[in-house]
Parts: C-alpha cells; sequence; structure tokens
C-alpha cells in the first residue's frame, strides 16, 4: 500500500511537471537563419500540439504553418548552463488566441516578419517559446517572442516563471488552510454527531439482539 | 466566440474561487470570535450570550472592507490577462 501510494505521487509529480515544462515560457539564444511557410495536414496524435488557426479565420483540416529555422545555442537543465556548441532549431508561429495555453498572442505575422527581418543580419535574439520539439511526430514549440541581442552571452532573468512558481506556492499553502479549516469547522462536527448517532444506533442493535435471543432462549431446552 | 467561452468559463472559475474564499474568511473570523469570547469568559457556558456575541461579530464583519477586498479576485486576474494581451502583442 506504501509502496502503491508513492508511485501514485511521484507519477502526479512527473506529469504535473511535464505539462509546466511543455506549458511555461522558456528562452532560446539563436541565430534565425531563414523564415518558412509549409502546408501542413495534422494527425489526430499532434494535432493537440498545434494551436486553432489565425484568430479570425476559420477551421480546416489543412492549413499553412509559419517556420522559424534558427541555429539555437545548447544548453543543460531546462537552459539554466550555457554551453558553446548550437544546434538546429525550428519553432512554429502560431497563435494561441483566446485559447489555451493562455499567451494570448494574435501577432504570428507581424512576429513572422520580426524573425524575417532578423534572419537578413548576423545578429543574435532571444526567442521566447512555448512547447517541445518531437521530430518522430513532427511537433515544434510554439515562437512567443523575437528579441534582438547583442552577443550571445546575455543574462535571462526568467520573471514570469518565477513569480508563477511564487504564486503557485502561495496558492498551494492557501488551499491547504482552505482545506484544514473546512475540515476542523464543517467535517469533523458532523463526523462526531454522525459517530455518536451510530453508537447509539448500534447500542440499540445490540440491547435489541438480546432481547430476541433470551426470547429464543426460553425456547430451548434448559439444562 | 472563443472570446466569449474565455469570458463565461473564467467567469465561473472566479466565482468559485470568490465564494471559496468567502466561506473561508467568514468560518476564520467565527473561530476567532469563539476564541475570544471564551478568553474573556473563561467558564461562562451562557450559550445564548455567546451566540449573540459571534453572531454581532459576523455581522460588523460583513459590513467591514474586508470582504469587499474578496473582489479583487475578479479585478487582478482580468488586468493580469489585458497585461498579457498588450506585452504579447506590442511591437
Amino acid at each position: 500500500m506504501h509502496r502503491i501510494k508513492i508511485t501514485f505521487r511521484v507519477l502526479v509529480f512527473i506529469i504535473a511537471g511535464l505539462f509546466l515544462h511543455y506549458v511555461l515560457p522558456q528562452h532560446d539564444i539563436v541565430k534565425i537563419t531563414s523564415t518558412e511557410i509549409i502546408r501542413t495536414d495534422f494527425s489526430s496524435y499532434n494535432r493537440i500540439f498545434y494551436a486553432q488557426p489565425d484568430s479570425g479565420a476559420v477551421e480546416q483540416p489543412t492549413r499553412d504553418l509559419r517556420l522559424i529555422n534558427t541555429d539555437k545555442k545548447k544548453t543543460w537543465l531546462l537552459g539554466f548552463i550555457p554551453r558553446d556548441s548550437t544546434e538546429v532549431m525550428v519553432y512554429r508561429n502560431e497563435d494561441t488566441g483566446w485559447i489555451w495555453p493562455p499567451y494570448f498572442k494574435f501577432d504570428s505575422s507581424d512576429l513572422q516578419a520580426e524573425a524575417a527581418s532578423a534572419a537578413r543580419g548576423e545578429s543574435w535574439a532571444v526567442v521566447t517559446h512555448y512547447g517541445w520539439r518531437v521530430r518522430w511526430a513532427s511537433i515544434y514549440p510554439n515562437a512567443v517572442a523575437v528579441r534582438l541581442v547583442d552577443g550571445p552571452d546575455v543574462r535571462i532573468i526568467p520573471w514570469f516563471n518565477i513569480f508563477f512558481f511564487g504564486f503557485l506556492i502561495v496558492g498551494i499553502v492557501f488551499l491547504r488552510a482552505m482545506w484544514r479549516q473546512f475540515r476542523e469547522r464543517t467535517v469533523d462536527p458532523l463526523m462526531d454527531s454522525a459517530e455518536h448517532r451510530f453508537d447509539e444506533a448500534s447500542a440499540g442493535i445490540s440491547e435489541k439482539k438480546g432481547r430476541v435471543s433470551r426470547w429464543l432462549g426460553t425456547w430451548r431446552a434448559k439444562k | 466566440m472563443s472570446f466569449i467561452r474565455l469570458l463565461l468559463f473564467g467567469f465561473l472559475a472566479l466565482s468559485v474561487v470568490y465564494l471559496s474564499i468567502s466561506v473561508y474568511s467568514r468560518s476564520v473570523r467565527r473561530e476567532k470570535l469563539e476564541k475570544a469570547w471564551a478568553k474573556d469568559n473563561p467558564g461562562r457556558t451562557d450559550l445564548a450570550a455567546r451566540d449573540a456575541f459571534v453572531a454581532e461579530g459576523i455581522v460588523a464583519y460583513n459590513a467591514s472592507f474586508r470582504p469587499k477586498l474578496i473582489g479583487l479576485v475578479y479585478i487582478v486576474p482580468t488586468v493580469v490577462v489585458i497585461a498579457i494581451v498588450y506585452i504579447t502583442n506590442a511591437n
């Protein structure tokens, strides 16, 4: 039982962690090499890793997808430890609109123009994105913003994530306090009175049982 | 259409948060009042007077500014969303 509990908790933790890793913004230091548009036919399993068509457009089974091709600086540990080597990274560039995840991005076309402009020069840029690159399922991270920087050694402070996790911890502590208050003030008194009633009822049953068996006893042969 | 859906579900979710925080806050206040009564009147078993004291405190709490602060539950997320819309889409 103890082992099942631990396994369950670890599973929940991993799933929540993966979810946050997919949804929260991350920053990559890149050199944008080109931009392009490809026609995309979604399959049932990779459809959820794409956003909707541009807000204001209609949903079709097939549509064009804006891509940003880059050379990305490799990192260790979610971007905290920089490395010297680079790798190829491709971002998609889609509106999230008013729908999940809540980036409220409507400016894909403008972002594509910014990326195209950055691709003409040799300058480095910081791409804010969410999502994963999964080659075998043709899934791309979604670029949210592009910011030109002086060089590849720029220091990035993830303000949003700092505030997000701070707020998450406060929220969890508050929820726990609420739950404890609810248990102490509402559930426990109810349980106490229910227990009391249960005690009374079981006392009544045993008394009745006593009466019945005593009556049965009058039919038994006397020793 | 998706904007209306966001408004609707956002309003529902925030209402759940608002109601739970209201109930929680009132419950904490009631507990505080009960403890204050127990401290000021040790050993007194007049339950009617105790209930009247607590009810009076709850009425004063309802009229005070504190419960109105819980309305921030609606305002803060709206402001945050507007800020995110601006920051994401401004050039």
